[in-house]
């Protein structure tokens, strides 16, 4: 099963991400990692100049 | 520097932002989980345990119950299960009564420096026993209860922290630490409501074998 | 004796403290050894020293001044190398000093302390005075307001002369990371009854040091010790510097789910300490990476064999290299996901875990800076490897990977035995302590620790002659 049904004491915000294997992790490095790419680009603009 | 840094994989503000977003970020992330679990493991009150809702880390009053560890089919491992009232020490605490007990155990705890030979929660030193479930393991029932003579399990533990030494188990003996008779019903309390902490299974089939293990280890016929 | 190391040479008050902070970390890592070598003993053989100086008593030494000579080597380094980065003299050396004075007096009741009172009654003084009872921060809370004032002190210093002097990248990530690293010990500094909320916390302190601030300070003295001993280039090595710090915090900030397990929070931690933990050692591999880069690449530019100034400061910077990634990262690695660690937690395992950690991470760099301030104390320019350098860096080196292997395999039978076949408690504990492998392990485990003592008293006799003997050669 890929997604399983919550399963903790206390539903929470992020009891609730945790529906199965990695998706909460998942969730957490995509929107640590996604922020990069804009500074990514802004620094490339700036190197461009 | 003599030649124009083109990429920006080799530029030092790239990365320096970078860190700073990221640290920043997952910082923020940590602040904010704190907050949800700070909800998830602070005390749960005495109305709770009375009308049997579940917290993570039930009130000091949870001495007055019977405890148990058993597997659950929904979390897929073990949970502590709060029974049926049994007295403690002879009686019923109140929920005052409770808490200092509790109180005098946690800081009894400390002060004796149970971590550096124990560990309680899986933390600690590996010297002695993990205390986690200490209050549900089957040795204080038949064998602590026959060698300090003491009718109940919570007796029994007390003789036993006062005077460790006299009840070996081992060749590794538990120092006596000078433990009053007082202190030792907080330490027996303290370890009582440390075993109805939900730990997500940990200790995973607690003393499961312990029967088998007795009778030599073997499942040969 | 320590005070044979003369400081003539020095050119400035900050790199003279720096070197008081040295002497008195040394004498404390000599404890911690002791300390362990009775620890181990009594695993052996258990009646050694029963009652009187009891197992939980020299581990609770033995840790602390692991502990304690770490933070002194690491403020004696920041002291060393402050005026050297920021161009001026520390901003206020009399009352840096005195700071200095009032730590190691503090620091040697709450020893002394520890070793005669031991315990005391259940009550709330016994916390204020004796010990806190808390594993690693056991130091009484009198201890702690005075540690918390000493070390605003210390960076207030630090501060003033950063906001004084250049601001370089080096310095930047030290004056910031030395900030959270102080914060941080206010977590740990108060009571509860609640035992999950005070490991939450505790762990706060813990984790947050060793496996975030502690490596990104260890990526700050890497970085400025590879300029210092084999000139790399500023700019390279501030580079690696932030994408240290960028992979570091990245992964260990929330990497701290994986203490969050099994002390009674909630079941979202496996994913969060899973995963972000389980990249914890891709840094680590980074600043491994980093350091032979770097040496390689001063080695080919210029031509000729490479200068390095400091062989065995060197030689220790390398060997953290290897250290941190081995022992914080693959040992890490190895028990860190919630699948493994449900058997592991409190084995054996994790003791391995923690001595090769703090070895490989920290001991090594910090080492290495000792050797850089006797080179600066005697004013050589070039400082080779001795005999007693070798032997020091061989047998500790060897001596902590035995005792590693063996608390290892210890705490294989311990996992296998006490935990997946019998479930814990008290009778499968003794039952995985009484194995004969795991006796003979344990054995082991104490004659590597003698070997590692060995090794000590060469470095120990390397720190006190090698830079008179290189002051010689020079002249």
């Amino acid at each position: 099963m890929l997604f399983d049904k919550f399963t903790d004491v206390v539903p929470s915000f992020f009891g609730m991400l945790n529906q199965g294997p990695l998706t909460l992790t998942i969730f957490l490095h995509t929107v640590i990692v996604l922020p990069m790419f804009w500074i990514y680009f802004s620094e490339k603009k700036k190197l461009g100049k | 520097m003599a030649k124009e840094n083109l990429s920006v994989w080799t530029s030092i503000s790239f990365w320096r932002r970078s860190a700073a977003w990221v640290t920043g970020f997952a910082t923020i992330l940590l602040i904010w989980l704190t907050f949800d679990t700070m909800g998830q493991i602070s005390m749960g009150t005495d109305a709770d345990l009375q009308k049997g809702i579940t917290k993570r880390v039930p009130a000091p009053t949870v001495i007055n119950y019977h405890i148990d560890y058993k597997m659950s089919e929904k979390r897929g491992h073990e949970v502590p299960v709060i029974g049926k009232k049994e007295p403690f020490f002879g009686k019923e605490w109140s929920p005052k009564e409770a808490a200092a007990l509790l109180h005098l155990g946690k800081l009894g705890s400390q002060a004796k420096n149970c971590m550096n030979c124990h560990t309680l929660l899986g933390n600690g030193a590996y010297y002695a026993p993990d205390l986690t479930k200490a209050w549900l393991d089957p040795m204080w029932g038949a064998t602590m209860q026959g060698m300090t003579g003491k009718s109940t399990k919570e007796e029994a533990m007390a003789e036993f922290l006062m005077h460790p030494e006299k009840y070996p188990t081992h060749a590794r003996m538990m120092p006596n630490l000078k433990i009053t008779a007082e202190e030792a019903k907080g330490l027996v309390a303290f370890l009582k409501h440390m075993s109805s902490i939900d730990t997500n299974g940990f200790p995973r089939g607690f003393s499961k074998t312990v029967d088998q293990f007795k009778a030599g280890g073997t499942n040969a016929h | 004796m320590l005070i044979n190391i003369k400081s003539n040479s020095l050119t400035n008050a900050g790199q003279r403290i720096g070197l008081m902070y040295f002497r008195v970390a040394i004498i404390l890592f000599a404890a911690q050894l002791l300390m362990g070598l009775i620890a181990a003993t009594q695993f052996v053989y258990p009646s050694f020293l029963y009652g009187i100086f009891d197992f939980s008593v020299a581990r609770m030494v033995h840790i602390n001044a692991l502990v304690v000579w770490m933070l002194y080597a690491m403020i004696g380094s920041v002291y060393y190398m402050l005026t050297d980065e920021t161009g001026e003299n520390v901003a206020m050396a009399g009352l840096g000093k005195l700071a200095f004075w009032v730590l190691t007096l503090a620091i040697a009741v709450v020893v002394l302390v520890y070793i005669f009172v031991q315990i005391g009654p259940a009550k709330e003084s016994t916390i204020w005075l004796i010990n806190e009872g808390r594993e690693y921060i056991e130091a009484p809370r009198w201890a702690d307001i005075g540690i918390v004032v000493v070390v605003l002190i210390f960076y207030a210093n630090v501060f003033f002369t950063y906001l004084k002097g250049r601001k370089t990248g080096i310095m930047t990530v030290m004056v910031a990371n030395l900030l959270a690293l102080a914060g941080l010990y206010l977590a740990g500094m108060f009571f509860t009854d609640n035992i999950s909320m005070d490991q939450y916390w505790w762990w706060w302190v813990i984790h947050l040091w060793v496996e975030a601030t502690w490596e990104v300070f260890v990526g700050t003295l890497a970085a400025y010790a590879l300029v210092k001993f084999i000139g790399a280039k500023r700019e390279v090595v501030e580079m690696w510097l932030w994408i240290e710090v960028l992979m570091l915090f990245g992964s260990g900030i929330l990497g701290l789910g994986h203490h969050y397990f099994w002390i009674g929070t909630p079941e979202y931690w496996w994913e969060i300490g899973a995963l972000f933990s389980a990249l914890e050692p891709v840094p680590l591999v980074a600043m491994f990476v980093h350091v032979l880069y770097d040496w390689a690449k001063e080695q080919g530019e210029s031509g000729e064999k490479s200068v390095i100034t400091n062989g065995p400061g060197m030689a220790w910077i390398v060997t953290n290299a290897f250290g941190n990634f081995l022992g914080a990262g693959i040992w890490g690695f190895f028990h860190t996901l919630p699948q493994v660690n449900i058997y592991t937690h409190g084995t054996q395992f994790t003791s391995a875990h923690g001595h090769l950690a703090f070895f490989g991470a920290y001991a090594t760099i910090l080492i290495g800076m000792m050797y850089m301030g006797v080179q600066g104390a005697y004013g050589v320019k070039r400082m080779k490897a001795t005999f007693n350098s070798k032997m020091a860096i061989v047998l500790i080196t060897f001596g902590v990977l035995g005792m590693t292997v063996a608390l290892t395999i210890a705490g294989y039978e311990q996992v296998l035995v006490e935990r997946a076949e019998l479930g814990g408690g008290w009778q499968a504990f003794f039952a995985a302590q009484n194995l004969p492998w795991y006796i003979q392990a344990q054995l082991w485990r104490l004659i590597m620790g003698l070997v590692t003592f060995v090794g000590f008293i060469y470095l120990l006799l390397d720190l006190l002659t090698i830079g008179k003997k290189a002051k010689a050669a020079e002249a």
